[in-house]
């Protein structure tokens, strides 16, 4: 059985422009870029650091408005939304991990979590702490669910990060250098977690990162310089096939 | 959602304390200073309130109770002559110098002279059957405890007003006097120490009712004369109060500084949350990026206003209570008048301060951009 959302991109990205600043002082970041991504693979986006890879994950998902160029997330056009819609669009179906872990510290990693399903989808306290703890439970978090961000690692403090993104189950989750702050070991534990929200909920996951071992952890690789996509990578044997089976229809 | 910025000002105390104390200082100044004036005022009219007559008629021009002038001692059978009017009296009450023993200079006084009798109207409640009887005797007088350093007296001492010779024979506890220190005669002796009111002159005439709801109407009836003016027991009290509120202009120098510290409150705390939600900026930048919308981060901040407003109130109830207190311990007159009206009023206006504050707090939330987290 092939699932029809595995074949046409969950995420489309067409002639992405993005300049910034006026007149002489104007730099442009993005170069006519399109990019596709697919559910249920995780995508990690590379390359030297001012390339431009935070402008288009911002463009992609919602945040930064592109000078030109379309982005169709789930079949809508993001940016053709009004301001109030693309909000409504991002609270039901994307989830952000940023560099900083953005913890608030007076709150538990529990209530961190909860806060979310609260405020984003109004759910009542019992069932917002039923599944922050099934979250943190998943992210090996449970033994430390009543502890403040001073009280945990910078690894801890990520993956709360990463439950708070994931925990109203979003179709997309966008990284953004979610493991720069971190140790190797750290850092593999979180891109782990990425990758079983791709492979385990069928979520699709944009990952930006430097480092090099991340490549063998992920479905797919994309190169970024100078404000232009150079190449994709595609080192497992999943995406040709689907590329097989959409030639064969 | 209150637990959220509950739990927050808790664990960041630190950083909320100058807004929770600008509020405590706000509410606390309010009602210290409203308490104050009210505790002042309500000296003023003391005569009035400490006494058992439900009409008071006296000169046309009369605005306060301590501005009395002379009447005609005749007037009385205008109340008397009246079928609600169960007795009358006449009352004096006047400015005089009264000189301390050995030359030791003089200061103003407020003589008060009254029917000594268990039933008199204008007797003060705080006189005890035998300091009347000691007041029977023509030439003694009594004042208060509290004023004895200013007349330069002491009970057995002699002293003179107007001239004419006292003794003091006795004190009464806690009747503070803001004008001049009351004393308190027999009708006789204060037509010796108030030389303007000669005899068959009075400056008030007090009347009772038989039933008295109809004070109201006993006073429409004296009133039809222009020639005298009269009140209520209430409406003279208020108008005394009134009178030197404005008179001293102290009312509107208290509602200043109050309008004062209720801004410099305001500031403060306002000041206090912006800082705290600038300082979560990143964080709340988060919650825009998953779609949360603003007025939860709104609410958040009001919210967290309210509870700064609800402990900052929490803190100066106690505070005003102990102030008032002391006050009371050392200078020995309860100066400070803290009625529950009051203190609502205060906590109420406070509380709206501090959620004012939290409004404005919300400019803060312009900053929150989610793009800036993309570093
Ligand atoms: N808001 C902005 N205003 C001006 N220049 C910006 C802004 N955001 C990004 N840039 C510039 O765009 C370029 C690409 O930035 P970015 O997308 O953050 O790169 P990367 O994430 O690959 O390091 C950089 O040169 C950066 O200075
Ligand atoms: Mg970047």
């Amino acid at each position: 059985m092939i699932d029809d959302s595995l074949l046409t991109p969950a995420l489309q990205g067409v002639h992405l422009s993005r300049s910034f600043g006026e007149g002489e002082t104007k730099t442009t970041v993005l170069y006519d870029v399109s990019i596709e991504l697919f559910s249920g693979q995780i995508t990690l986006l590379m390359g030297p650091s001012g390339s431009g890879k935070s402008t288009l994950l911002a463009i992609l998902s919602g945040l930064l408005h592109p000078d030109s160029g379309t982005v169709m997330a789930l079949g809508h056009d993001l940016w053709a939304m009004s301001d109030l819609e693309r909000e409504r669009f991002r609270l039901r179906h994307c989830g952000f991990i940023f560099q900083g872990y953005n913890l608030f510290n007076a709150l538990t990693a529990r209530q961190q979590l909860e806060m979310v399903l609260r405020w984003g989808e109004g759910a009542s306290a019992g069932e917002a702490r039923r599944r922050a703890e099934e979250m943190l439970d998943l992210l090996g978090l449970a033994k430390k669910a009543h502890l403040r961000p001073t009280e945990l690692s910078g690894g801890e403090k990520q993956r709360v990060a990463i439950g708070r993104a994931l925990i109203k189950e979003p179709n997309f989750c966008f990284a953004d250098e979610p493991t720069s702050a971190l140790d190797w070991k750290a850092g593999q534990q979180v891109i782990e977690l990425l990758r079983s929200a791709a492979h385990d909920r069928g979520a699709t996951v944009l990952v930006v990162a430097h480092d090099a071992r991340i490549i063998e952890h992920v479905d797919r690789v994309v190169h970024m310089e100078d404000g232009r996509l150079w190449q994709q990578e595609e080192h497992e044997a999943r995406e040709p096939v689907l590329h097989t089976l959409k030639q064969a229809r | 959602m209150a637990s959220y910025s509950l739990t927050t000002l808790w664990y960041e105390r630190q950083r909320y304390v100058p807004g929770v104390l600008a509020v405590a200082f706000s509410a606390l100044l309010i009602a210290l200073q409203v308490g104050l004036l009210l505790g002042l005022f309500s000296i003023t009219s003391i005569p009035i309130d400490h006494t058992k007559a439900d009409v008071w008629m006296g000169a046309p021009e009369v605005s306060s109770v301590d501005l009395g002038r002379p009447i005609p001692e005749g007037r009385l059978a205008r109340m008397a002559y009246l079928s609600e009017i169960k007795r009358c009296e006449i009352y004096l009450q006047g400015f005089a110098f009264w000189s301390k023993p050995n030359n030791g200079g003089s200061e103003l006084c407020m003589v008060i002279g009254s029917h000594l009798s268990p039933d008199s109207l204008g007797k003060i409640k705080e006189l005890t059957p035998e300091q009347c009887g000691l007041l029977a005797e023509e030439g003694t007088v009594i004042i208060d405890k509290s004023d004895e350093k200013k007349l330069g007296v002491e009970i057995e001492k002699k002293a003179e007003i107007s001239g004419y010779p006292v003794r003091v024979v006795s004190t009464t506890h806690g009747l503070p006097s803001l004008a001049g220190p009351y004393v308190l005669c027999s009708i006789a002796t204060a037509r010796k120490c108030l030389p303007v009111w000669k005899d068959n002159t009075t400056t008030y005439v007090l009347g009772q009712c038989r039933n008295r709801q109809d004070a109201p109407k006993v006073v429409k009836q004296l009133n039809q004369y222009k020639d005298v003016l009269a009140f209520t027991q209430d409406e003279f009290s208020k108008r005394t109060r009134l009178h030197w509120l404005l008179r001293t202009k102290a009312g509107i120098a208290l509602g200043y500084a109050a309008a004062l510290g209720l801004l410099v409150g305001a500031v403060v705390t306002s000041q206090t949350l912006y800082a705290a939600t600038v300082a979560s900026l990143r964080e709340y930048a988060v919650l825009r990026a998953l779609g949360i919308p603003r007025w939860r981060i709104a609410f958040m901040v009001v919210s967290q206003s309210f509870w700064i407003g609800i402990i900052g109130i929490a803190l100066a109830l106690p505070a005003a209570y102990g102030l008032a207190w002391a006050v009371e311990y050392f200078i020995r007159v309860a100066i400070v008048a803290l009625p529950w009206w009051l203190l609502s009023a205060a906590a109420a206006v406070t509380l709206a301060m501090a959620l004012v504050s939290g409004l404005f707090a919300l400019r803060s939330l312009r900053q929150i951009e989610p793009a800036m987290l993309l570093r």
